[in-house]
């Protein structure tokens, strides 16, 4: 078991070089700054913990991997970016359901520490980064369904980094779920899980983002068109359907 | 275990989106001259195809009802009563297909336009998801009550079938500004 979680973490590690030699030779570092941060500082940890001797691992484990989730918010708010490039109120809208998702987050941590003085979140670390990846889920949930909706065209190099974050994200949940509720006798699962999920993300990035794809760019409204017009003649008609669907027996 | 919940909810939502998002196809290049006139002719086909009022009273025509019971013998009356029950169903099942697809053409529309309005497109969105859940009730109905157990519903829904014209024909009003096709837009041809 144990070789198989090395082998995992290297496949990882090579894996993120990869993305990072790609992303120089393709001089796409600077158009999606936070992204390649990301991978860069998850491989710098990574190979911390390797090379880092067991206890300094356990005391060191859960304090960076809050680092790299840190980033990994700031990775959402680059994706929305990018993808609302040309939709600035879509891409308000997802970023302020990122900030109330977060807010309140950590809002409930701030109120349990202040009426709890007992509790404290580094005592449970584990359910903490459940939390963040449940809000981390929540913001890119609303990405996805908002690209939907509207059928935004989003491009390779976006689709890949959605695909493959929500692929790390969402096994992250239900692992640390597991995880919390099975207890210690789930740890030896996880520990090829979690990671392996990260690497099926890596691919996944390393495939989406092996040239620059730029998000298209949405063509001009029809001339003689105006949003609200054309919102305010569908919400009026809807509405008189309405009044007639109300009276049906 | 409500912790619990929660966190499966959401990771298995999340893994249900992806899953429908990775499979999502390529969106046409909508607001191109050729999707606006496609548009143009799906709504026209609505319109004069399946829509019309003296096209769905006639499905529901009460008279229809009492010839067929005072001359027709027994099995012809239930064959009659089988028949006009599937008519009507498929006539609400295209009335739903009519509002699916204006709220695709409005979703469609309104996304080339950078300042949307959150609270104006909330709003349409539950309008549209109350109209189909109508629709999908009116349906249930015919299905249990039949065509002529309802006739206000029948009436309703006639008017809810005519409303939907008018929707498609106002939002597709800066068409006839643009004149695409002046063949095709004379007003005059869109009434129901």
């Amino acid at each position: 078991m144990k070789t198989l979680s090395q082998v995992i973490w290297l496949a990882g590690i090579l894996v993120e070089f990869v993305i990072l030699a790609r992303a120089i030779q393709c001089k796409m570092f600077g158009k999606y700054s936070i992204f390649y941060s990301y991978v860069a500082s998850v491989l710098g940890v990574s190979v911390f913990l390797y090379a880092a001797p067991q206890p300094l691992y356990n005391a060191l484990y859960w304090p960076l991997d809050f680092v790299t989730m840190v980033l990994g918010c700031g990775v959402i708010v680059e994706i929305s970016r990018h993808v609302f490039a040309q939709h600035i109120s879509l891409d308000r809208f997802a970023r302020w359901t990122a900030i109330v998702v977060f807010g309140s987050m950590f809002l409930v941590f701030a109120i349990h520490s202040f009426f709890f003085p007992h509790w404290k979140p580094a005592a449970n670390p584990a359910d903490l980064a459940r939390d963040l990846r449940i809000a981390e889920a929540i913001a890119l949930l609303t990405i996805v369904f908002l690209t939907g909706y509207y059928r935004i065209e989003i491009g390779k190099n976006m689709k890949g980094m959605i695909l493959g974050f929500g692929v790390y994200v969402g096994t992250s949940i239900i692992m640390l779920t597991l995880r919390l509720f099975i207890g210690i006798r789930f740890s030896p699962i996880w520990k090829i899980t979690e990671p392996s999920s990260y690497v099926a993300a890596l691919i996944i990035w390393a495939v989406a983002l092996w040239s620059y794809a730029p998000v298209p760019v949405v063509p001009a409204p029809p001339p003689d068109t105006d949003y609200q017009g054309l919102a305010g003649r569908t919400r009026r008609a809807l509405g008189s359907i309405e009044e007639h669907l109300d009276r049906t027996p | 275990m409500i912790q619990l919940i929660i966190s499966l909810v959401v990771g298995l939502a999340l893994a249900v989106s992806l899953y429908f998002f990775a499979r999502r196809v390529k969106p046409s290049a909508e607001g191109s001259a050729q999707q606006l006139r496609e548009a143009r002719q799906t709504l026209d086909s609505l319109q004069f195809g399946l829509l019309p009022n003296d096209l769905v009273q006639r499905i529901f025509a009460r008279e229809d009802l009492e010839y067929v019971l005072s001359a027709a013998p027994p099995e012809v009356q239930s064959l009659f009563l089988k028949d006009r029950k599937n008519i009507a169903l498929a006539w609400v099942r295209r009335v739903r297909s009519a509002v699916l697809d204006l709220m695709r053409f409005h979703r469609g529309h309104a996304r080339l336009h950078a300042q949307l309005s959150f609270s104006t497109e909330s709003r349409l969105a539950l309008n549209f998801a109350r109209l189909l859940t109508a629709c999908r009730l009116l349906q249930i109905a015919l299905y249990l009550r039949g065509p002529y157990a309802a006739p206000g519903m029948v009436r309703t829904a006639a008017a809810a079938a005519g409303r939907v014209c008018l929707i498609s024909e106002n939002s597709l009003a800066f068409l006839n500004v643009k004149g695409i096709d002046p063949a095709e837009n004379d007003p005059a041809r869109h009434r129901a």
